[in-house]
C-alpha cells in the first residue's frame, strides 16, 4: 500500500513537472510568435544577426512527444505501447579560443517503462592541439561522453563497434538515437600519408540491446519467445577498456580505411557456465573502400570478427567468429528521389563445430546469412517533407524489417513525424522473424527552442 | 594655335578610325565577345579573389507566408579561376541543423560530378552524397544548389539580345534540355562590375516562372560583391532572401581546411 502511494506521488510530481514544462513552452511559443510580424515586415531586417555571432555560448534544444503502438498483440508483453516519450533536450556549447565544450542531454519520461531518465548524449571538450606547438597542429582530441560513428554501411555495421541503441531504432525514435553515446577519448592525427583515429573507452559500453523491456525476443535455450527485461551488470558485464582504431586516406575521389577493434561482443550473446548471459571478448579487423561510380557512390567493407574466447568455434556458450562483407551503391534516381542497395553477408566461421556442439542446433543460424537492403528517400515540398523507406530482407532467413517514415517540417520551430516498423519472417527464431510482434506504428512531434 | 588644330584633327581622325575598326570588329566577332562576357560574369559572381569567407543568412518564405531561417558560414577556395573550387558550409541555424557541415569539391569539367559530403553531428556521421540534380532546393530554400555553386557556363549557348550603356542582356539556352526544368533564361549583366544582376527563367512560350535578383552590391576589397539577393518562385509567390556579411577575400585558406577533419572538427580559426 505504501509503495502504491509512493508511486502515486511520484506520478503526480511528474505530472506537475511536465505541466510546468508545457506551460513554459507555450509561453515561450507565444513570446516567440508575437514579434514575428514586426521585424519581418522589412524582410531584410533579419533579427539579431550581430548579437548572435558574438556570443561565446549557445543554448538550444527541443521538446518532443513521441508515441507508438503495436500493430498486433504480443502475448508475452502485456502492453500495446511501444513508445511513449516526453523528452526535453538541452544543448549547450561554450567556445573557448581554440577549443569547445559541448553538452547535449535528454531528460525524458519513458511511458513504456514508467521511468524518468537522463541520457547525456554529449559532454565533451574538443580541441585542435596546435597549442602544444607546431607538431600539435596535426592532432585533434575529443574527450568525454560522445556519439561515435565510422564505416561505410547504411544501417548496417561491420567495423563500427560503437554502441547502438536497437530499442530506440525498433521503437521509432528519431534515427540519431540508433547511436548511443560512450564515455571515450578520441585522438585524431592527420599526416600526409594517412590519417588516424584512436578511440579509448575506459569502461566497456555495450549496445542497448533488445532485452524484453519493450520487445520480446526468441530465447533458443528455452525454445520460446521471452520478455525477461534483463540487465547484465558487472561482473558479468566487463568493466575493462575498449580500443578502436581507424586508419584512413583519400586518394582523388576514393576513400580507403583500415579498422581495428579490441573489446567485447556488444550484446550479451554469451553464457556463463551456469547459463547466465554475459559478454565475451572480441577483436575485429577490417577495411573499407568508398568511391564515386557512375552517377552514384559505391562502397565495400569487410570485417573479420575474432571471437577470442571461442577460437575453434566449438564452445557452445560463446558465439563463433564471423566474416562480414558489404557491397553498396547509392544514387539519385530522379531529382529529389534517392535510392540505395546494399548486399550484406555474415558468414559464421567453424559453422560445423558450432552445430556439432550447440545446445540448440536447430535454432542456430545458417552458415551464411545474406541481407539485401533497399532505401528510397524522397524530398518534397521544397524539403519540408521527407519520405523514407528502408527495407532489410534476408534471402537466407526469409525474414526482414521494413522501416517507413514521413517527416514534415514547414517551419523552423517544429517537426511532425510518423511511420511504421514492420518485422516479418517465416520462422519465429530467425534474426528479424522473432520480432514480428514488435511491429509498430509511431508518431513524434518535436518543438525546437 | 596651329599645333592645337593639328592636335584636334589627329584626335578626331583617331576617334573615327577607332570606331570604324571597332564596329568592324564587333560585326565579325560578336560571338567571341559574348563568350568573354559570360566568362567575366562567371568570374565576378563566383571566383572573386583566390578564396573567400562569408557569413550567410537565408530567409525562406513559402507560398503561405511561413518563414524559415538558415544561417551558415561559407569558406571557398579556387583551384583555378573559372575552374575547380573547394567549399565548406558550416550551419549554425536553425538549431535542428546546427553544426551540420557540407563539403563540396566542385569540378568544372562537365563529365566529372561534384564530390559532396555531409556531416551530421547527432550521429557523428560523415555521409557521402551522390551527385544529384543540381536544380533542386539548396537546404530547403528557393535557391538551387546550382545558384549557390554556379552553373557551368559551358552547359548553355549564349547570345546577346540587348545592350545599352549599363547592361548586357544575354539569352542562355541549355545544350541538354533534359537536365533542366527551364527552356531558356535571360541574364542581365552589369557592364561595370560584370555581375549578373537579374536572371529570369522561362518555360515554353515565354512563361517566366522563376527569378534571381541581385538586390544590393557592395565593394569588398575591390571586388564588387552581391551582398543581398533574392530568388522568387513566380508561380507560387514563395521567395528566399539571402544576405552575406563579414565577407573577406584572399584570407589564405589552404587545402587542409577542405577536408574530413574540418567536417568533424571545424577550423575555428576561420569561423570566429
Amino acid at each position: 500500500m505504501s509503495r502504491f502511494n509512493k508511486e502515486d506521488m511520484q506520478r503526480r510530481l511528474l505530472q506537475r513537472v511536465l505541466s510546468i514544462i508545457i506551460f513554459i513552452v507555450c509561453v515561450h511559443g507565444e513570446v516567440y510568435s508575437k514579434p514575428f510580424p514586426e521585424p519581418y515586415e522589412d524582410d531584410w531586417g533579419m533579427i539579431d544577426w550581430e548579437e548572435e555571432s558574438e556570443d561565446i555560448y549557445q543554448l538550444s534544444g527541443f521538446l518532443e512527444m513521441a508515441s507508438g503502438v503495436r500493430l498486433s498483440n504480443d502475448p508475452i508483453i502485456g502492453t500495446d505501447k511501444t513508445l511513449s516519450d516526453l523528452r526535453l533536450q538541452v544543448q549547450f556549447d561554450y567556445d573557448l579560443q581554440a577549443s569547445q565544450f559541448s553538452f547535449v542531454s535528454d531528460a525524458y519520461f519513458d511511458g513504456v517503462l514508467e521511468q524518468t531518465r537522463i541520457n547525456i548524449r554529449e559532454a565533451t571538450w574538443e580541441a585542435r592541439l596546435g597549442f602544444l606547438g607546431a607538431w600539435g597542429n596535426r592532432f585533434d582530441a575529443k574527450v568525454g561522453q560522445q556519439v561515435l560513428t565510422w564505416g561505410t554501411g547504411d544501417n548496417v555495421f561491420l567495423n563500427d563497434l560503437f554502441p547502438k541503441d536497437f530499442q530506440s531504432f525498433f521503437a521509432g525514435r528519431e534515427v540519431e538515437y540508433l547511436k548511443s553515446p560512450s564515455l571515450s577519448a578520441k585522438v585524431s592525427a592527420y599526416f600526409d600519408v594517412f590519417n588516424l583515429d584512436v578511440v579509448l573507452t575506459p569502461e566497456f559500453e555495450p549496445d542497448v540491446y533488445i532485452n524484453g523491456d519493450y520487445f520480446s525476443f526468441f530465447l533458443p535455450t528455452a525454445a520460446t519467445q521471452v520478455a525477461l527485461g534483463f540487465d547484465v551488470t558487472p561482473p558479468l558485464r566487463p568493466q575493462s577498456p575498449e580500443y578502436a582504431l581507424r586508419l584512413y586516406k583519400s586518394v582523388g575521389t576514393s576513400e580507403y580505411a583500415g579498422y581495428f577493434y579490441s573489446g567485447f561482443h556488444k550484446s550479451p550473446n554469451s553464457l556463463t557456465q551456469d547459463y547466465r548471459p554475459t559478454f565475451s571478448s572480441l577483436n575485429v579487423y577490417g577495411a573499407s573502400f568508398r568511391t564515386t561510380l557512375g552517377n552514384g557512390i559505391f562502397n565495400a567493407e569487410f570485417a573479420y570478427y575474432d571471437s577470442v574466447d571461442d577460437k575453434n568455434g566449438d564452445n557452445p556458450l560463446v558465439p563463433n567468429g564471423q566474416a562480414r562483407w558489404l557491397l553498396g551503391y547509392e544514387q539519385e534516381i530522379v531529382g529529389n528521389l534517392e535510392g540505395s542497395l546494399q548486399l550484406y553477408t555474415e558468414s559464421i566461421l567453424d559453422h560445423q563445430a558450432l552445430i556439432q556442439n550447440s545446445l540448440t542446433p536447430k535454432f542456430e543460424p545458417k552458415q551464411h546469412r545474406v541481407w539485401f537492403t533497399q532505401r528510397l528517400r524522397y524530398k518534397g515540398m521544397q524539403q519540408a517533407l521527407v519520405l523514407n523507406a528502408f527495407n532489410f530482407y534476408s534471402t537466407t532467413d526469409k525474414d526482414g524489417y521494413l522501416k517507413v517514415s514521413a517527416e514534415y517540417s514547414p517551419v523552423d520551430l517544429w517537426r511532425l513525424s510518423g511511420g511504421l516498423n514492420i518485422f516479418y519472417g517465416k520462422q519465429p527464431f530467425t534474426f528479424w522473424g522473432q520480432f514480428e510482434d514488435a511491429s509498430n506504428f509511431f508518431v513524434r512531434f518535436r518543438y525546437f527552442y | 594655335m596651329k599645333v592645337y588644330k593639328i592636335a584636334i584633327a589627329t584626335t578626331l581622325l583617331a576617334l573615327v578610325l577607332n570606331s570604324v575598326v571597332y564596329n568592324a570588329d564587333a560585326a565579325i566577332t560578336q560571338s567571341v565577345n559574348v563568350d568573354e562576357i559570360v566568362r567575366e560574369a562567371e568570374k565576378a559572381a563566383y571566383y572573386s579573389g583566390e578564396d573567400g569567407i562569408a557569413d550567410a543568412r537565408m530567409l525562406i518564405i513559402d507560398a503561405q507566408g511561413r518563414k524559415q531561417m538558415r544561417q551558415f558560414t561559407i569558406l571557398r577556395r579556387d583551384i583555378t579561376d573559372n575552374g575547380d573550387q573547394q567549399m565548406m558550409v558550416f550551419f549554425s541555424r536553425p538549431s535542428d541543423v546546427r553544426d551540420t557541415v557540407f563539403r563540396v569539391e566542385k569540378h568544372a569539367d562537365l563529365k566529372k560530378d561534384d564530390d559532396r559530403w555531409l556531416y551530421m553531428p547527432a550521429l557523428d556521421l560523415v555521409k557521402r552524397i551522390s551527385a544529384g540534380d543540381k536544380r533542386t532546393s539548396f537546404v530547403g530554400s528557393h535557391f538551387f544548389y546550382e545558384d549557390v555553386s554556379g552553373r557551368t557556363v559551358s552547359e548553355d549557348n549564349f547570345e546577346l539580345i540587348e545592350e545599352n550603356k549599363k547592361y548586357y542582356v544575354l539569352k542562355g539556352v541549355p545544350l541538354d534540355k533534359s537536365t533542366v526544368e527551364f527552356d531558356y533564361y535571360s541574364v542581365t549583366i552589369d557592364k561595370k562590375s560584370f555581375l549578373p544582376i537579374l536572371i529570369n527563367f522561362y518555360k515554353e512560350s515565354d512563361d517566366n516562372y522563376r527569378r534571381v535578383e541581385a538586390v544590393e552590391i557592395q565593394d569588398v576589397q575591390g571586388f564588387p560583391t552581391v551582398v543581398r539577393s533574392k530568388v522568387s518562385d513566380l508561380k507560387t509567390g514563395g521567395y528566399t532572401l539571402m544576405e552575406f556579411r563579414n565577407i573577406k577575400y584572399n584570407v589564405g585558406l589552404d587545402d587542409d581546411v577542405f577536408s574530413e577533419r574540418s567536417l568533424r572538427n571545424p577550423p575555428r580559426r576561420w569561423l570566429d
